[in-house]
């Protein structure tokens, strides 16, 4: 139960680390009113592909994704896996990127951004090596460190919020579907982690809907609190609205009176445990599609470590994180898209074997 | 194992580098922070930034004022940031004060709120008000008045509402989202240097998205605070036989369209304390008289407002859920000048 507990807060602390930054640009760009229909619709793919995923690994109870793509055949798990593997080098380093940039931003300007990253990436990596009982651990003591500064931050806005700025209507139809945006937006549901735990700690299907909803609640304040700040028409010409809003606010009688710090610290704890996290599932694709052999276990972590460090620190200029960021977002939705459905055709096919092997 | 220790206590040692603290860091006492931000443009090409840094090393707090004149607002803050003698650090900045031209200018104006808005040094919180004054002798007249502290020119915006009801305060990001909202806009304070007090609070200047179009009274600017459902409690209304305060304030108002033609009714409920009267006069008498004030003020400001197409009330954002998004960003100059309005005061002695 404790491991439930656990993983659950893993999933929450790694939807909160990507949804905070770019999230909401994306969202405000796909429409200008009803925007929490897009955010629904998210929703909807996630669980629909949630619940495709959950069914597929189900077929194999033993077993976690990389032994199921190993059955299917060594070249297939290499071509499933290697993709997922090798974005998640790229979407680790630009998410170090981006974290730097914002944590510059707000609290070390005249720092240089190789040293955070170096701070942030050798943290990350620590837990990371350590094992994957280490970062469900330390998830839970981040998770209650950020979390009374992540509600705080929610409700101190309240000062600020006119929600006239807003109209509440339904879109008809739903246009932004097809926009490629949207495709990218889906890819901010990182949940592909849940397959590589092992298959004794899963999550049952009533938790994995608990620890969504309260995931997309969460998605619907990032979002809506800036609208509800600045209105549709502004929050498209800010660079970061979340991190904006926070700014806004002045509460006067508080003693710690800039919100942006508060948001700042628990930003760095979440990417600190999303990145271990991230890191440690490529470790394991690496780890065991090519060096099943070896004993150290962290060697395949310490390849692709080095990757991510030198992803991070090579990436010019912020606009080019960011775009790259939003394609390796592509990418990932390409491969939670890709992986479930094959996990449950094969999970179909294999039973159908079966079933013939027992008549015969 | 002895080994393993050896390294631990090495690693331990290299900690301590990181004991000399963050990069670049200078200490607080080696820091200089100003409070207030001047921004003018004469004539010329060149933006005139002052800033008014208190000196907290004296035991009555004393401040100076720093010019420096460049082609932009980055240029004048890094010249200072260049010739001043500690390091500047722009984040505790509480109140920018532009002077009237410079405001005037609408494209001016935009880039200048714009910069201020995207800077990530100075805090997109403070607050913002104008002068038709030089901004210099503003900032520079806190020095000339006798037992008043460096921070007074803060202290004047931030006294509380109930302290001064009619004074109010708009910061820099409020005037940002001016400059893209749809269905509202804004006021900014207008000050002055006074004689004996430090400022003088004029009314306010109202802006549509970034150009200014007409200067309000305090009385009129009050009357917006009590359409935003501001309390104004403490205002004292003088009514030529009574003088009135004014307890508590609410608004409720009711929107429909008619035939595209936008309708509000509001209720403004006043409650009233009343401070002093001529001989004969009933409470009756002073309500009704409160009512008329009102009633006419607002009508004034409306008709005032709709001709210039400055939705000052924001009633706009009322029909957020009334007129669809595309047809209400036109709200301005489609809809706001034909607003039709029924506005009822209700005064009632306590």
């Amino acid at each position: 139960m404790t491991y439930r507990i656990q993983l659950g807060v893993v999933f929450i602390i790694l939807h909160l680390s990507f949804s905070y930054i770019i999230y909401p640009n994306l969202v405000y760009s796909l429409t200008r009113t009803a925007h929490w229909e897009v955010v629904m619709w998210q929703g909807f793919f996630q669980i629909l592909l949630l619940l495709i995923f959950l069914r597929g690994l189900s077929y194999f109870p033993k077993n976690d994704v990389v032994e199921i793509f190993l059955k299917m055949g060594k070249g297939i798990a290499i071509f499933f896996l290697m993709p997922l593997a090798i974005n998640l080098v790229g979407l680790i380093a630009l998410n170090l990127r981006i974290h730097t940039d914002v944590i510059t931003a707000l609290f070390l300007p005249r720092t240089p951004y190789w040293s955070i990253t170096i701070l942030l990436f050798l943290i990350s990596v620590y837990t990371a090596v350590n094992g994957f009982k280490t970062i469900l651990r330390s998830s839970v003591f981040i998770f209650l460190i950020v979390l009374p500064l992540v509600l705080f931050n929610l409700f101190s806005s309240y000062v600020n919020i006119d929600i006239e700025n807003v109209q509440t209507v339904w879109n008809s139809p739903p246009k932004f579907l097809l926009d490629i945006n949207f495709f990218y937006v889906i890819g901010f549901s990182p949940f592909l982690v849940l397959g590589f735990v092992s298959s004794k700690v899963r999550l049952t299907l009533q938790q994995v809907f608990i620890v969504s909803i309260s995931v997309f609640l969460f998605f619907l304040s990032v979002v809506y609190i800036p609208l509800f700040i600045f209105g549709p028409e502004t929050v498209v010409t800010l660079n970061d609205p979340f991190l904006e809003a926070m700014d806004t606010i002045d509460i006067s009688w508080f003693s710690f009176n800039r919100q942006t710090m508060f948001f700042g610290l628990s930003l760095i704890g979440l990417v600190i445990v999303a990145n271990s996290v991230l890191l440690w599932v490529t470790g394991q694709i690496i780890q065991r599609l090519f060096m099943y052999g070896t004993q150290k276990k962290s060697y395949g972590m310490i390849v692709s470590s080095t990757c991510v460090l030198i992803v991070a620190l090579l990436v010019p200029s912020q606009s080019m994180v960011k775009k790259y960021f939003l394609w390796s977002m592509g990418i990932q939705t390409y491969s939670t898209i890709v992986i479930s459905i094959s996990l449950f055709l094969y999970g179909i096919f294999k039973q159908r074997e079966m079933k013939i092997h027992e008549k015969k | 194992m002895k080994r393993s220790k050896i390294y631990k206590a090495l690693v331990v040692f290299i900690l301590t580098i990181f004991l000399s603290g963050c990069w670049d860091i200078k200490d607080v006492n080696k820091r200089s922070i100003p409070l207030v931000m001047g921004i003018s443009k004469e004539g010329d090409k060149n933006f005139e930034l002052t800033l008014q840094i208190p000196i907290p090393k004296s035991e009555n707090q004393v401040s100076r004022t720093v010019t420096e004149r460049s082609g932009s607002i980055a240029g004048a803050l890094g010249k200072i940031q260049t010739n001043s003698e500690n390091a500047m650090d722009y984040s505790q900045i509480q109140l920018i004060v532009i002077q009237k031209n410079l405001a005037r200018n609408e494209q001016e104006f935009k880039n200048l709120i714009k910069f201020l808005m995207g800077s990530e040094e100075i805090p997109s919180r403070a607050l913002v008000a104008i002068t038709s004054e030089n901004v210099k002798n503003v900032l520079s007249n806190i020095n000339d008045k006798l037992g008043v502290h460096a921070s007074a020119i803060y202290d004047y915006f931030y006294k509380g509402s109930v302290w001064s009801p009619e004074l109010f305060s708009t910061p820099i990001w409020a005037v940002y989202r001016s400059l893209f909202l749809s269905t509202k806009d804004i006021a900014i304070p207008s000050v002055r240097s006074g004689k004996d007090t430090v400022l003088v609070f004029e009314g306010s200047y109202i802006f549509k998205r970034g150009k200014l179009t007409d200067r309000i009274s305090p009385e009129e600017t009050q009357l917006i605070n009590m359409f935003n459902n501001k309390k104004i409690k403490g205002k004292i209304e003088t009514l030529g036989f009574a003088s009135v305060v004014i307890t508590d304030n609410s608004i409720s108002s009711e929107v429909s369209l008619k035939n595209d033609i936008a309708h509000i009714s509001s209720t403004l409920d006043l409650e009233i304390h009343v401070l002093e009267k001529e001989d004969g006069v009933t409470n009756k008498q002073i309500e009704k008289k409160l009512e008329k004030v009102n009633k006419e003020r607002f009508y004034t400001l409306l008709s005032k407002t709709q001709k210039n197409n400055t939705d000052i009330f924001g009633f706009g954002q009322q029909f957020q859920n009334v007129i669809p998004y595309p047809k209400l960003y036109h709200w301005r100059n489609e809809y706001y000048p034909h607003l039709k309005m029924k506005f009822k005061v209700k005064a009632k002695i306590e």
